[in-house]
């Protein structure tokens, strides 16, 4: 707990004196000093269209990969060499310090072991975490919350699961309640000021006195929130020195992450997400299309953990994406939907500086239905291990069903 | 402590509860029951029946997508149960005002082929750019035609100059990746739309409100093709028909530039005054794709506010979310959309649930969505020629059929039928597939039909659920529909559904059985489900009043309605259901979306639906006016201190109209608070300076009055009480 936390939870208790009896925010956010919840936080990043993962972590010694890629290859004086075997996308520069620091771990092959190569399915398969099965109502993410909170009666605050989104993302859907939103500048009610607006303060009284079971602890819960926000006062984090966010969507989103992360707010899981990923038709090589995304998606996760400084050491991040793309280029330069992908992990417990994963190799014979980069690991596999580590969510049953996923399976990463 | 703290609340209810269970359930006569406005909020723990206004209350709550003022004085005339049947018999209702209303959107009527000829999607400009489409020989039509393919080969162009540019200079990175152009029609374009589950994507629907994107606004002071700003204004002063035609006649660079320098106030000036044929024409011509999605929401939206037929709007609502349709699951889905909800779903949203199977079964819209069109039979005609062409040309990167598609099979058991715990296993999945095979769209990227497809099915007798399915083409399929739709687990999954949106979130087990055997007594007659649920004891008990959450839908449409707005422009209300998380057409699984209370109520939600409240009360949503007081329109800026009307009795009368069955007292003195706050200044400004109010309602918008209302009409939409029907 830093000075501003602490300034604010004086202060907000003379705010709110005379609006509400008993500030329920209050008792909670003492609480959540008394009883500490693990100070670790998870940040997950899905990458939406599926992500040519043979050409963002690259196997330049694979001799197929460069028959199968003649014009989208990326050559092997081009690779920014990780052990010699993978290489990273030039595009990837800003990942290689990280890798070598020991805070990036990279697996390859994994993914979903379910065989759609349906956008909409894999994607929902992947956040619900339940490949196969479409009855899943929540998302794997908030279970993950749920099985800490059946370890640790935790005080949470009302940023504990975020999403930087229109709104909340399946990842994160459930019983746990989670906040998704695009702007932190926008999180107010009636305009946003100094000092909260009448109607903000008239809704407050509202639905601090009312008697509605499910309306009364949303609205405490959201004006918690909103005045966390506005005493936090996100926006005095400037990004840390040499941290350069790019000015895209999904740097503004990171960028936004670690403010929140930065003031201290109790958030244990944030989620977003970056697209353009769906290169079917001319997605270049070491320039083109895919370097672009590759750019904007390095560059803002490098400067991320930058920015981040001290706090980083408590942070880990992972990436996913919904399935792979052909082993093959297709006859317009680029990729159609293939299986297994890659997955980054960044983290300061993270065992970095390596790939991780059994390689299944590119021959052709190799290739899951002739096609595809064959699946060795289940991103289940990853996030349990994940989870498990950062969350303290030991109950793996609950977070993924039917996964029987056992702790000796795990690729020890983290 | 989420959960401490949420029964620590639940136990506070129950002690604040209890008086109000001291009411009398059954008023001696002679007692008057409280007016709708000044009704006690009831706790939704208490038992007992609903009896007189409140029962009306809660049918138009259930039934409709929330009162309009005056509704409970017309139905209390009329009498419930002669309205409910009314309802349930939609033909004999009043349409003028809707139709008059609907009128706006003549393509809206149009079928798919029409739809997409004459109003082109992405996939049929570019085929028309490579030949494979004929261009319409004149008239507007040809210009958008011409003005299409000019665009999409300005973006061919620009694309190959940059890939020329990214091979000689390293990347500069955070560039997002531009549209794909000149891909082949069909399956890439498709994938290329469906990778992000954001639908509706700003460019689609809020774009023409807002054409100050700043996409637009550097294209016109970069594009050389831009026109200056005072080329623009001498045709926006032109009249209507003159000011299309020379529209039309403009060529495809001088229109492009036109539409790129258009700024949002000229955007206005550009429609104001014209038919909605020439209004059609400009969108056409503009962006022809996104004048389909507009006008389809448009047309929802409008429905859903002035339908006199509501439970049948209610009904197609509920019908088109149990059998989701993705708007972006390929460029043709908006197309296929109109008529997927205009000739599949509402003419059966009240008659047989068979029926409505077999339509949506039929339906190119589906067929496309859940793949099935794409199915082939494993030992069908097509699948052995397409083996043979395969081994004629080894290595051909040209993608392979597929073959067998389960997907339309495993959501017609899960989802659309018997329910995920319906007794299939995944071996019925693949014969149920293999019935389905042929069951197809004839050429899909140009609108066309259904198609029965004997070279894609596959042949011979299936063993399926248990039964043998004979194979006789197309009817070995729609004998598979009428079993499904008659088995007892497709009544109990229907009915149980049907019950949440009607009843509570956890409806008793009582009521699903009894809407269940009404299911299987009538055929699947929903309209007769629908009279059981409406004659059922447990609809009516007082532990379900108010029990159901208002989903987005219900919230934003309910709100429109109670304020009686008079709305110009659809756009706002659209967008906001996409920041609630519910927006039209928009759900990218076929699961639809959820009607319980859970997945609506979250914290950043709240805040948005507050925002909305606050902002359509206050008129700040461009195109939609509310008006609160009476006198607002002639004389409330001359209203003196003297004549300011008596705080309790302002708020009763804003409480009646807009909060059905009133607001409980913790709201009202919240409410109450600030009008007097606001009434306070307001008085002081209108007793020392007596013009001044006028003048300030003349110059610069609301008086101090009607803003007192404005806020305490968005505190009133915003309340908990609105939040729930």
């Amino acid at each position: 707990m830093n000075t501003s936390r602490r300034f604010f939870l004086r202060n907000g208790a003379l705010a709110v004196a005379g609006t509400t009896a008993i500030p329920s925010f209050l008792v909670r956010s003492v609480l959540a000093q008394t009883t500490s919840a693990p100070n670790r936080r998870l940040v997950v990043i899905f990458q939406r269209g599926a992500v040519d993962g043979l050409n963002m972590v690259v196997p330049y010694r694979e001799k197929n990969y460069y028959s199968m890629r003649p014009t989208i290859g990326i050559p092997q004086n081009q690779v920014v060499d990780l052990d010699g075997f993978f290489g990273l996308h030039p595009s990837l520069a800003s990942f290689k310090p990280l890798f070598d620091h020991g805070n990036l771990a990279i697996v390859h092959a994994v993914g979903s072991p379910d065989m759609s190569r349906s956008h909409f399915d894999a994607q929902d398969y992947m956040e619900s975490g339940t490949p196969g099965l479409k009855s899943t109502q929540d998302g794997w993410l908030n279970r993950a919350l749920q099985a800490e909170d059946a370890l640790c009666r935790c005080g949470h605050t009302p940023f504990r699961a975020v999403s930087l989104g229109a709104d909340v993302p399946r990842t994160l859907a459930g019983t746990v309640p989670a906040i998704a939103l695009s702007n932190l500048n926008n999180f107010s009610v009636g305009g946003r000021g100094p000092a909260p607006s009448q109607a903000a303060s008239a809704f407050e009284a509202m639905y601090g006195e009312s008697r509605d079971r499910i309306f009364h602890p949303a609205g405490e819960e959201t004006f918690e929130a909103v005045k966390m926000l506005r005493a936090a006062n996100p926006s005095q984090y400037t990004p840390s020195a040499g941290a350069d966010y790019p000015n895209s969507e999904f740097g503004n989103n990171m960028r936004q992450i670690a403010q929140l992360l930065k003031a201290n707010l109790g958030v244990e899981a944030a989620f977003t997400d970056v697209s353009g990923w769906d290169t079917h038709q001319n997605q270049g090589n070491v320039n083109g299309q895919l370097a672009n995304r590759l750019k904007d998606f390095s560059d803002s996760i490098a400067a991320f953990w930058r920015d981040l400084g001290d706090d980083a050491g408590n942070v880990t991040l992972v990436t996913m994406s919904e399935f792979g793309r052909t082993a093959r280029e297709n006859g317009t330069g680029g990729t159609d939907h293939g299986h297994a992908n890659a997955m980054f992990v960044l983290g300061g417990e993270v065992k970095g500086a390596k790939v991780y994963g059994k390689w299944p190799g590119l021959d052709n014979d190799q290739l899951n239905e002739g096609r595809d980069l064959a699946l060795t690991t289940d991103f289940r596999d990853v996030l349990g291990e994940v989870v498990t580590r950062t969350l303290g969510a030991s109950n793996l049953e609950l977070v993924f069903p039917g996964a029987r996923l056992a702790p000796a399976n795990f690729l020890r990463l983290v | 402590m989420q959960v401490l703290q949420r029964s620590m609340a639940a136990c506070l209810c129950l002690l604040l509860a209890a008086p109000s269970a001291a009411w009398p359930q059954a008023p001696a006569e002679g007692v008057p029951r409280p007016q709708a406005g000044k009704a006690k909020a009831r706790a939704p723990y208490q038992s007992g029946e609903l009896h007189g206004d409140e029962r009306i209350l809660h049918a138009l709550s259930r039934f409709t997508f929330g009162p309009r003022p005056g509704d409970v004085d017309v139905v209390r005339s009329i009498g419930l149960d002669n309205w409910f049947e009314q309802q349930l018999h939609p033909a004999s209702l009043d349409f003028t005002d809707l139709n008059a209303r609907l009128a706006e959107f003549p393509a809206m009527q149009w079928n798919p082929e029409n739809l997409l000829f004459r109003i082109p999607s992405n996939a049929i400009i570019r085929q028309a750019l490579d030949g494979k489409v004929s261009i319409p020989e004149r008239g507007a039509l040809h210009a958008v035609y011409e003005d299409q393919i000019y665009r999409v080969a300005e973006k061919r162009q620009e694309k190959a100059e940059k890939q020329h540019a990214d091979l000689n200079k390293p990347a500069l990175g955070g560039t997002p990746m531009a549209a794909p152009a000149g891909m082949p029609a069909g399956i890439e374009v498709q994938a290329e739309r469906s990778e992000s589950p954001t639908p509706l994507s700003k460019e689609t629907i809020g774009a023409s409100a807002a054409p100050s994107e700043s996409g637009s606004m550097m294209a016109a002071t970069q594009s050389p093709s831009a026109m200056d700003p005072i080329d623009i204004d001498p045709i926006l002063a032109l009249p209507a028909q003159q000011r299309v035609s020379k529209l039309v006649l403009m060529q495809p660079a001088e229109i492009d530039g036109f539409f790129k320098s258009l700024r949002p106030i000229q955007h206005v000036a550009l429609e104001a005054g014209l038919s909605p044929e020439q209004r059609e024409t400009v969108g056409d011509l503009e962006n022809p794709e996104r004048l389909v999605v507009e006008e389809l929401t448009a047309q929802r939206l409008t429905r859903d506010i002035y339908s006199t037929a509501q439970l049948q709007e209610v009904m197609t609502d509920f019908w088109m979310n149990h059998f989701n349709v993705y708007l972006r699951k390929n460029e043709a889905t908006p197309y296929y959309l109109v008529s997927y909800e205009r000739d599949v779903i509402r003419p059966h949203a009240l008659g047989k649930f068979e029926d409505l199977l077999e339509a949506v079964a039929h339906s190119p819209a589906m067929l496309l969505y859940l793949d099935n069109a794409e199915s082939i039979g494993p030992d069908s005609v097509a699948a052995e020629r397409a083996k043979m062409a395969a081994a004629r040309r080894p290595g051909n990167q040209k993608k392979a059929r597929e073959g067998l598609n389960e997907n339309y099979a495993r959501e017609l058991m899960e989802l659309h039928t018997v329910g995920v715990n319906g007794g299939y296993t995944q071996a019925d999945v693949t014969q149920v597939a293999r019935i389905l095979t042929g069951w197809t769209v004839e050429r899909p990227q140009r609108g066309g039909g259904f198609e029965f497809d004997p070279n894609r099915h596959d042949p011979g007798t299936v063993k399926a659920l248990g039964q043998k399915f004979k194979d006789h083409g197309e009817m070995e399929g729609r004998d598979l529909l009428h079993y499904l739709a008659t088995r007892p687990a497709t009544a109990q999954f229907v009915s149980r559904k049907l019950a949440i949106r009607f009843v509570s979130d956890d409806p008793p087990q009582s009521l699903v059985d009894r809407l269940a055997k009404t299911y299987l007594s009538s055929g699947g007659d929903i309209s007769a489900m629908l009279r059981t649920l409406y004659h059922a004891p447990e609809f009516w008990l007082t532990n379900v009043y108010r029990a159901k959450v208002k989903t987005p839908i219900e919230f934003v449409v309910s709100a429109v309605r109670a304020s009686d707005a008079q709305i110009d422009n659809l756009r706002p209300i659209a967008n906001e259901l996409r920041t609630l998380g519910m927006p039209l057409y928009g759900c990218v699984p076929p699961t639809g979306y959820d009607w319980q209370a859970s997945t609506w109520v979250s914290t950043g939600a709240l805040v948005d639906r507050m925002n909305f409240a606050l902002n359509l009360a206050a008129s700040r949503l461009p195109g939609i006016t509310t008006t609160w007081s009476p006198q607002a329109d002639s004389s409330a800026g001359t209203l003196l201190a003297a004549d300011a009307p008596n705080a309790e009795s302002e708020e009763s009368r804003l409480e009646a109209q807009i909060v059905a069955g009133g607001v409980s007292d913790s709201t009202r003195s919240a409410v109450m608070q600030q009008f007097q706050q606001q009434s306070a200044q307001a008085t002081q400004v209108a007793s020392a300076r007596p013009f001044a109010a006028q003048v300030l309602r003349q110059q610069q918008g609301p008086s101090p009055l009607e803003r007192q209302d404005q806020l305490l009409a968005g505190l009133l939409i915003g309340s908990p009480e609105f939040q729930r029907r």
